[in-house]
């Protein structure tokens, strides 16, 4: 008879536990700075895609697609393994001595991820009517200051539903650093399973606190769409 | 929204019994294999010489293969081979997805909890592939980053002989080899004949050399399930027979002996002493 013994203590306490923390630890860091970086990159390519200097546009556009249509997975093995034949000895022998997995980790979730986000700030840029922009330039706002007063405050408080969904995929995504040897969550989960063979009460733990992670950030946000942004309608 | 999370607990229920289910499912596999047909084994699909795909026929070869060949032989039945990872191999065989093992596994005590060891049929040890002239002992490693593959004793082995390093698991050797080249870990860790396999291929081999340094023994078992005991007696049986008919030896001989590129030595028996 096969029989698989349920072990839940293995998740809840002991060495396992703490691989748990720890994998949870770098899976919030990669999240975080990939979330912030993500954002102010979005932005900024979202400006860029709506500006009226061609070359720019075409820029940012080319950036669009590219990242938008590639699998992360490729774009993570790009950063950490292509980037070698790409830059000189010295940055890559200076590089060997940092913790290069993070970066590239960092680097591939934050490019892939703002790709996106430029795409839904741009849509909520384009539901505010251009008569405001008409506006604010007639009544002597540079393009880029009306952009910053008048356009993008407004804009964002309309993206914020799309925006909540791609940082929760960029936080999911960030699984995907384990194939790199990057120690997160996921990459904690299957260690666990490698040591104990307790494969099912891992990843359970794991997706649980995936799930958790994804409830509170959503919520988070949803206190700051409500509380800060939108304060009259709460 | 009631009836929803209602729908979802049933669906997860569901799930889990199922798991359960099949888990608890009585196994005979000699009977099951020989009533089906077909050998269905875990092999590796990129790690000459034990089990790599081919170039001319596409097909995957190599020396547990031929092991699985003999055994199916013996049998009287088809083999499938399915690809399969070192963290993977242990739930594809618990699953049922696979019949047995036969892909580098180093017999331990934590496995031998999970499932059942045939004699070991092929004996190594852990060492290291290095950039060449970077390492004479073990020193040399302390604090240094290392590449190995998730899942496997080596990663278990390596942090226990050489605390002071930083160990980096890739999916799978090639990968950790490629870091190896480009600088971003001092060394590949992993068993001997493993590493040859991996050196051979090497592009630029010339760079690369595995010192002596051994930090720990790995004999290899195949592996199946647990209190499936009509089939281990028969898999021993049948490798026993391989050892006394002299098959096992030409086996080794064909993929490590001296015709090949890694001019092993057999310093091993299959017995039934272990």
């Amino acid at each position: 008879m096969l029989t698989y013994q349920f072990d839940w203590s293995i998740v809840t306490s002991g060495k396992y536990f703490q691989w748990l923390v720890s994998g949870l630890m770098m899976t919030l860091q990669i999240s975080t700075a990939g979330i912030v970086f993500s954002f102010l990159i979005g932005l900024l390519i979202a400006v860029m895609r709506m500006s009226h200097f061609k070359p720019v546009r075409w820029f940012a556009h080319a950036y669009l697609e590219f990242f938008r249509n590639t699998p992360l997975l490729v774009q993570l093995f790009f950063w950490y393994f292509g980037s070698y034949k790409i830059l000189p000895a010295f940055i890559n022998d200076w590089l060997n001595t940092t913790n290069f997995e993070f970066a590239a980790a960092l680097v591939a979730l934050t490019i892939y991820t703002s790709a996106f986000i430029a795409e839904d700030i741009r849509s909520g840029v384009l539901s505010i009517p251009k008569e405001q922009l008409e506006a604010a330039r007639s009544a002597g706002f540079s393009y880029l200051r009306a952009m910053q007063y008048i356009i993008l405050p407004q804009a964002v408080r309309i993206t914020v539903p799309p925006l909540v969904n791609q940082f929760l995929n960029l936080a999911k995504n960030s699984s995907l650093a384990m194939t790199i040897g990057v120690a997160e969550l996921t990459y904690q989960a299957r260690q666990i399973e490698s040591y104990s063979f307790k494969g099912f009460e891992a990843f359970s733990a794991a997706t649980l606190v995936y799930l958790v992670l994804s409830i509170v950030i959503t919520a988070l946000i949803h206190q700051y769409n409500t509380r800060i942004l939108n304060p009259h309608r709460a | 929204m009631k009836k929803l999370t209602k729908m979802i607990m049933t669906m997860a229920m569901v799930a889990v019994m199922g798991k359960a289910a099949l888990a608890a499912a009585p196994a005979d596999t000699l009977a099951e294999v020989k009533k089906k047909g077909v050998l269905v084994a875990g092999v590796k699909d990129s790690l000459p010489p034990f089990g790599y795909i081919d170039e001319k026929s596409r097909q995957i070869i190599g020396y547990d293969i031929d092991f699985i060949n003999a055994i199916a032989r013996k049998l009287g039945v088809k083999v499938e081979l399915k690809p399969v990872t070192s963290a993977s191999r242990m739930p594809q065989l618990q699953e049922s997805h696979i019949d047995i093992i036969a892909a580098t596994m180093t017999k331990n005590p934590d496995r031998a909890k999970q499932v059942d060891f045939s004699h070991t049929y092929f004996f190594t040890g852990q060492k290291f592939i290095t950039k060449k002239g970077s390492v004479h002992s073990v020193k040399d490693l302390e604090g240094k980053r290392i590449g190995t593959a998730k899942g496997s004793t080596s990663e278990q082995n390596v942090k226990k002989a050489i605390p002071t390093a930083s160990v980096l698991s890739f999916d799978d050797y090639p990968q950790a080899f490629l870091a190896l080249q480009q600088g971003k870990v001092a060394g590949v860790t992993t068993d001997e004949a493993i590493l040859a396999g991996i050196l051979a291929k090497a592009p630029n081999k010339a760079q690369f050399e595995i010192p002596n340094v051994q930090i720990s023994e790995e004999p290899y078992g195949l592996g199946m399930r647990k209190g499936d005991k009509n089939f281990v007696d028969f898999v021993n049986k049948t490798i026993l027979e391989m050892e006394k008919s002299g098959e096992a030896r030409k086996i080794f001989d064909k993929w490590f002996g001296p015709t090949t590129q890694f001019h092993l030595n057999r310093n091993f028996k299959i017995t039934a002493n272990n």
